[in-house]
């Protein structure tokens, strides 16, 4: 196998493309009412709710009395230095966001509907203190304007999450919601993270510190160290599999056994994606295509070895560089270590896909010395007072009880596709719980499925190559892959979904909604489709 | 574009009605995915190119031949069987979007035939085949584990499982090589594994093992192997791997005038393709195999002799080996299953019919087929075989001893089954 070079840095979920797209001035003190600039025909008003949490509202002249409140994603609560790959440069922030770009609250307000948005009063995971914001947020917007007869809620990532939230618990303040690309529960997505951070440091580097950091600046600092650390992993990888496609150098910071070190460092990333649940088509690597013009033996090699070694890297850059944050901060919320994985068993999480992924695992023996070294090596404890706190930041029941539109790519690094499909295994194990419990007590009418779970699938082949044969990785993320990759299309098509859920109290459906969905572009509506389970 | 499943199935009653044409009215109408008056849809997924494609590329289009013959002599209760090949290039990920295209899309009836270990267990696991209840019948794989009924309750199997051919290959090496240094190369997954545990079950010791990780075969990974073989001094050299796999490792050991004994797994033991990819002659000389089927040189074998024909005139200018009669057969299966299912066939027909009466269907392998409603294993056995200098395959000992075990602690025995006759003109007519 001949080496290459990137054209670019692999993929990275920029902080800056979640933050902000309509810039206000932003009101440091709550507000009894919104300050309205009185604007036609779009009237702006901003305020902040009780908690100091700025919000933005957008309000047509032709009002239809259907609001859409937005929650947006994460955003680390934590500045970054410049120089960190896809972070650095990162400053905290509460703008408000009340839509997910200018193009969809552009066509929103053009027909008439109303969107607003909290900045949130605090960043990082901030499920609860989020839902309470925009649970008032609601009751200011129903006072400002008493026209409205609709609030639709939709967000994406912990957004996603949040809306879900408000669909569970506050059906009576919406009439549909739309969680896009959400975030599961609190600890389930936080250990998949964590997951990846440790699997790292284990592999490839023990001096990540990876949790129990110190207080204060010094915390700060070796949370950032440690972000740092991973990027420097993820740069040896990039570099190594160009050089050495086959067998790529371990990184020096490596401490695994010398014998270990016979295993390609590709397949130990490689595992890292699959114990920790990560996705192997990533935003330029399909896991199935190779160069043009090389041998036959070697574009096999290519396909089922190399080209799943890049995808696992690129999520699993994604997945650890999110668990440095999300550690941080949640020890910084519970006051201790909440992760642990003493009770993890790695070689059963891999049970079906060490023989799926066998050639990039490189065999059954190599994967074998893998896991057996997970296996031997200390276990990561937590306090757990701290693990018990993290489960009350935030879990989801799958009880919607508006219609939900639930919407992501099956590839989205981290969020996606197992987490959408733990609400639907929730919501149809509610179902199956209330059918018989309906006919019991001679109800006649079902207890009705709220649910409308829409995926992105990637193409089958999308990985592209240069002339030469390299990887090119400069060309944008193939629908279906990276998070929350969605076009102006496909978001307005949810906006519509929504709207005529919220207006007929029950989702559109046959020949209507497969058109919709056709004509958004990378929307499959499939019953059949299960996403493979979170691994935690 | 994936779209919902759920046939309505109303369309299909219209669209006879309708017609109102005699001919039309005289089939039954039908509302199962991938059935119509007319139509049997059938998929398959399998590497049609790239390094691991010869040989199994042939599958589908000595299927298709088949078929075409049947439609030609009035289809399956009057309906024609239309086959569709998706190429997933020996990729497990490809595997899966080709398989949610043929069920999706394609909406076919059923999988025949699909290709590949790693490559069927990620498509029972990613399309969700026995959630949806879609049949999945006669894999091209032998791992032991597709015929766990509880996991795989619409597949079926058609080849021994690698743990009955490497039982069988034990008893073989403890009768006839005795004394000698044993080495062997396998495919390091499920594939080798499934034969690994079965001769260490079996007792085999080896001295040399080479465990090689699939997709990683060529020239230059086979020197390695042949290094260490011999350095080890095997003069007996068991191979459980894929055909793109076997060919280098034989054609290098020649190169490198290292002669051992080989016995070549059943999978990648195919001498035209094996000589297709630069195998010589000579080294095939002599070579032992495990074997299921006649030579497909063998035309006094009613069975061979038969699809030869057939091959001949609708799969024309392809060569008949192996894999063209592993094709044909599965699409003789394939018929019987159809018709067992009955005239109106649901898949849940299928399934049923496959239980209650697969193990009675007329198969060219010599060993008795194992479904039940406890059981979706396939055939059963091989007999042991030698090339020879022409490089055909004849049986060893210069008559079929037919050995039959299964896939755990039974013991391996000469089978004394008599295998079914070929329909009348290849055409089934079982109900």
């Amino acid at each position: 196998m001949r080496n290459f070079k990137f054209k670019r840095s692999l993929t990275l979920i920029a902080v800056t493309s979640l933050l902000s797209i309509t810039i206000v001035s932003i009101p440091t003190v709550a507000q009894a009412a919104p300050a309205c600039d009185g604007k036609s025909p779009v009237q702006s008003c901003v305020g902040a709710t009780s908690d100091g949490a700025p919000y933005s509202m957008m309000v047509p002249a032709n009002f239809n009395g259907t609001v859409y409140l937005w929650s947006h994603g994460y955003r680390p609560n934590i500045p970054v230095p410049a120089g960190i790959p896809g972070y650095g440069g990162y400053t905290v922030t509460n703008t408000p966001e009340p839509g997910p770009s200018a193009a969809v609250i552009g066509a929103l307000l053009a027909k008439g509907y109303a969107v607003m948005g909290s900045g949130f009063a605090r960043q990082g995971w901030n499920a609860n203190s989020a839902i309470k914001t925009n649970v008032e947020l609601i009751g200011t917007y129903k006072k400002q304007f008493p026209k409205t007869t609709k609030v639709i809620s939709w967000g994406n990532s912990l957004g996603g999450f949040q809306s879900q939230y408000l669909a569970e618990k506050h059906p009576e303040l919406i009439s549909s919601a739309g969680a896009l690309c959400l975030s599961s529960d609190a600890l389930a997505i936080s250990d998949t993270a964590a997951d990846a951070l440790w699997l790292i440091k284990t592999f490839f580097d023990p001096t990540i510190k990876g949790g129990n950091y110190s207080a204060g600046a010094a915390g700060y600092a070796e949370a950032m160290g440690d972000l740092v650390k991973v990027f420097t992993v993820i740069g040896h990888f990039q570099a190594a599999i160009a050089a050495n496609p086959t067998a790529p150098a371990w990184p020096a910071t490596s401490k695994v056994p010398d014998a270990l070190k016979a295993v390609p460092s590709r397949s130990a990333l490689v595992l890292t994606a699959l114990l920790t649940g990560v996705p192997m088509q990533s935003a330029h690597f399909d896991s199935t295509s190779a160069p043009a013009g090389i041998p036959a033996a070697s574009a096999l090699s290519f396909q089922l070895a190399i080209n799943p070694a890049l995808a696992a890297l690129e999520n699993v850059a994604n997945a650890a560089a999110l668990a440095t944050f999300q550690i941080y901060d949640l020890e910084l919320q519970t006051g201790g270590v909440w992760y642990d994985n003493t009770a993890t068993d790695w070689a059963a999480r891999v049970a079906d896909e060490r023989f799926i992924w066998a050639s990039a695992l490189s065999g059954e023996s190599a994967t074998n010395a893998l896991l057996g070294y997970l296996a031997a090596v200390p276990k990561a404890k937590a306090n757990p007072d701290a693990r018990a706190k993290v489960s009350g930041l935030g879990t989801h029941t799958g009880i919607s009880k508006v219609p939900t539109v639930l919407y992501t790519g099956v590839a989205d690094p981290i969020l996606g596709a197992s987490q959408q499909q733990s609400i639907i295994d929730k919501h149809d194990a509610y179902l199956a719980q209330q059918w018989p419990a309906n006919r019991e007590a001679a109800v006649k009418k079902r207890a009705v499925n709220n649910l409308l779970p829409l995926w992105g699938i990637p193409a089958e082949k999308y990985t592209k190559f240069t002339a030469a044969g390299s990887p090119d990785t400069t060309v944008a993320a193939t629908p279906g892959t990276n998070h929350c990759n969605f076009t102006t299309k496909q978001y307005t098509a949810i906006a519509e979904l929504l709207a005529y859920a919220a207006d007929n109290g029950k989702h559109l459906s046959g020949g209507a909604l497969l058109t919709k969905i056709r004509k958004a572009g990378n929307m499959t509506y499939d019953r059949g489709y299960v996403a493979p389970k979170m691994k935690n | 574009m994936i779209r919902k499943t759920r046939a309505k199935g109303t369309w299909l009653v219209a669209t006879v009605l309708a017609v109102g044409s005699l001919f039309a009215t005289a089939l039954p109408a039908h509302a199962e995915t991938g059935v119509s008056s007319s139509e049997i849809k059938l998929g398959i997924t399998l590497p049609l190119t790239g390094a691991a494609s010869p040989g199994y590329n042939k599958i589908g289009n000595a299927m298709n031949a088949y078929f075409k013959y049947v439609n030609d002599n009035g289809g399956v209760y009057g309906r024609k069987i239309t086959l569709i090949q998706k190429n997933d290039e020996y990729s497990p990920q490809l595997s899966i979007a080709k398989t949610n295209e043929l069920i999706l899309k394609d909406k076919v009836f059923a999988l025949v035939g699909p290709l590949g270990t790693a490559n069927y267990t990620s498509v029972h696991k990613s399309v969700g085949l026995a959630k949806r209840g879609v049949p999945s019948l006669f894999l091209n794989t032998g791992f032991s584990g597709f015929a766990n009924k509880k996991s795989y309750p619409s597949s079926f199997m058609i080849l021994p499982s690698y743990a009955m051919e490497a039982k069988i290959i034990a008893k073989f090496l403890k009768e006839n090589h005795a004394g000698k240094k044993l080495g062997i190369v396998y495919q390091n997954d499920e594939f080798g594994i499934d034969g690994m545990g079965a001769f260490k079950a079996a007792g085999t010791k080896f001295d040399v093992t080479v465990a090689y990780t699939s997709g990683t075969q060529s020239a230059a990974t086979a020197q390695t192997w042949v290094s260490q073989l011999a350095a080890g001094g095997a003069q007996v050299v068991v191979f459980f791997g894929v055909t793109s796999a076997t060919a280098p490792l034989l054609a290098v050991a020649a190169a490198a005038k290292y002669a051992p004994q080989w016995i070549l797994g059943s999978v990648g033991a195919d001498p035209l393709t094996l000589r297709a990819l630069g195998v010589p002659l000579a080294v095939l000389n002599g070579a032992q195999t495990p074997a299921g089927n006649p030579s497909p040189n063998d035309t006094s074998d009613e069975y061979v002799k038969q699809f030869q024909e057939i091959n001949a005139k609708y799969n024309t200018g392809t060569a008949f080996d192996d894999y063209v009669l592993q094709g044909m057969n599965i699409g003789l299966m394939t018929v019987q299953g159809l018709r067992a299912a009955g005239s109106n066939p649901t898949r849940k027909k299928l399934i049923s019919a496959m239980e209650t009466k697969g193990s009675t269907f007329a198969s060219v392998a010599y060993s008795p087929l194992g479904y039940s409603k406890t059981s979706n294993v396939g055939h059963t056995g091989y007999y042991m075989a030698v090339m020879d200098a022409s490089g055909d395959r004849k049986p060893f000992g210069g008559k079929v001893t037919l050995y039959s075990t299964d896939s755990g602690s039974g013991q391996v025995v000469v089978s004394t089954f008599k295998r079914p006759a070929m329909p009348a003109k290849g055409l089934p007519s079982n109900s």
